[in-house]
């Protein structure tokens, strides 16, 4: 889809309106092109007009508590029992700022105007990186996680994908419970596409099913979760994301958080 | 929005003594009920707080993102209820009312949506309407109102365009 195509259906989406079929293609050229973006989010501000435009409604007293208990609960409170999970939470804000981070340049990294593509993988790897440093440093963690146990690493569209992108992080550790935490963006959710399941491979061959993602939102971003009691995940660098048909839509590696 | 990202319990109340009444309203105009409202509210502070660390200030306005998320969760709740790709949406006098500016309103945000909303002439307020509030699709307004699909589309075009050059006076005055 070219600009005039794409601008021609953006005052639909701004209101919310635009028709299933065709919101991936726009929604797809959105998140490398800065000049349709900026058209987007300009007719976003007028949409939103209209409902900041309305006559308000009383607001429930002690509606603000329950928006911060539930905020609380979801990031989880330092020193309960849920100790791991509230890392986990952490971590996945991370990952979103990773996942979110650059995501244009992803989608334009695949257009021709990039020459070096391969400097521009790393540079972005790096940024990634330092982004998800910061954002770690920044966040109230109930749990701390060793940076030599913590592996991070970008998903990359495969040939049968050929587009979205993700970030992995596996936390890997001898005394601990191992996890994964897999974040994708721009994935189609067409017929046949969700679930999305995850899998991770070592160098030998060996398969585990590292869980699925069932729903993604508006922009094709979803999440999977998967904590392994009696499993070590060393040694299992090699990640996929599978279509519902089985096809491999995403590929990555991860490696040591400190590689930077 | 950095104070947002690392769960600062401040942050997330200036954000909802800011916004709390604009996306409540929202909920209760798309989704009809307290209940239903109050909910919606709690997925949108909520799901700020997730996405937190896409927003990106120089892309636009932190209302325009709230309420976006706002009216996107609003929507899908809607398609998720009824089971179909369009929503049902609940039409109550669907059009803003620009003559009620309420000076004791304390948002700023809304005196000048109200203003910017005065650009438009009643017939593109509401066909706006219909479509923001009441999820009807171009192509439906086209059939019910027996005009081709393009005329809708471009009237749909130009009316969020007379909102976005408002709004842009607006920010240069
Ligand atoms: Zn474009």
């Amino acid at each position: 889809m070219n600009c005039l195509a794409v601008r021609e259906h953006l005052a639909e989406l701004a209101v919310g309106v635009l028709p299933e079929e065709e919101r991936p293609a726009v929604e797809r050229h959105l998140r490398w092109c800065a000049g349709c973006r900026k058209e987007a989010s300009e007719l976003d501000q007028a949409a939103a007009t209209f409902a900041l435009a309305l006559a308000p409604a009383p607001v429930p007293s002690g509606l603000g508590d329950r928006v911060v208990a539930r905020i609380r609960q979801a990031a989880g409170a330092p020193g309960s029992r849920r100790r791991l999970r509230t890392a986990a939470a952490a971590v996945v804000a991370a990952m979103v700022a990773v996942a979110g981070l650059g995501w244009g340049a992803v989608m334009a990294g695949r257009a021709e105007r990039f020459a070096d593509r391969a400097a521009q993988a790393e540079r972005r790897r790096e940024a990634a990186l330092e982004q998800f440093r910061k954002v770690l440093v920044g966040l109230p963690l109930g749990t701390q996680l060793p940076e030599d146990d913590t592996h991070l690493g970008q998903l990359a569209p495969t040939a049968a994908g050929r587009v979205g992108g993700g970030a992995v992080l596996e936390l890997v550790s001898a005394t601990r419970i191992d996890f994964v935490i897999v974040i994708v963006n721009g994935l189609p959710r067409g017929p046949g596409r969700l679930p999305y399941r995850i899998e991770l491979r070592n160098g030998t061959g060996d398969v585990i099913r590292a869980g699925e993602i069932a729903t993604l939102d508006a922009d094709g971003g979803g999440q999977a979760f998967r904590q392994f009691q009696n499993r070590s995940l060393a040694g299992f660098s090699t990640v996929l994301v599978r279509d519902a048909a089985g096809r491999v839509v995403l590929r990555g590696v991860v490696g040591r958080a400190e590689g930077a | 929005m950095e104070g947002l990202l690392a769960g600062n319990e401040d942050a997330v109340r200036a954000l909802y003594a800011r916004f709390a009444r604009p996306v409540y309203t929202l909920g209760i105009r798309l989704l009809g009920s307290a209940e239903a409202a109050e909910e919606l509210t709690q997925d949108v502070f909520l799901t700020a707080w997730r996405k937190a660390a896409r927003f990106d200030a120089a892309r636009g306005r932190l209302s325009t993102w709230l309420m976006t998320i706002a009216h996107n969760l609003a929507v899908d709740r809607l398609r998720r209820e009824t089971g179909v790709s369009r929503p049902t949406l609940v039409l109550v006098d669907e059009v803003p009312e620009v003559a009620a500016q309420g000076e004791e309103d304390p948002l700023i945000e809304r005196d000048a949506a109200v203003r910017a909303l005065q650009s438009l002439s009643e017939a593109e307020r509401r066909l706006l309407a219909r479509a923001y509030f009441g999820g009807l699709t171009a192509r439906e307004i086209a059939e019910a109102d027996g005009v081709p699909l393009g005329t809708v589309k471009t009237r749909l075009r130009t009316a969020l365009i007379k909102v976005r050059r408002a709004n842009q006076e607006k920010e240069r005055l």
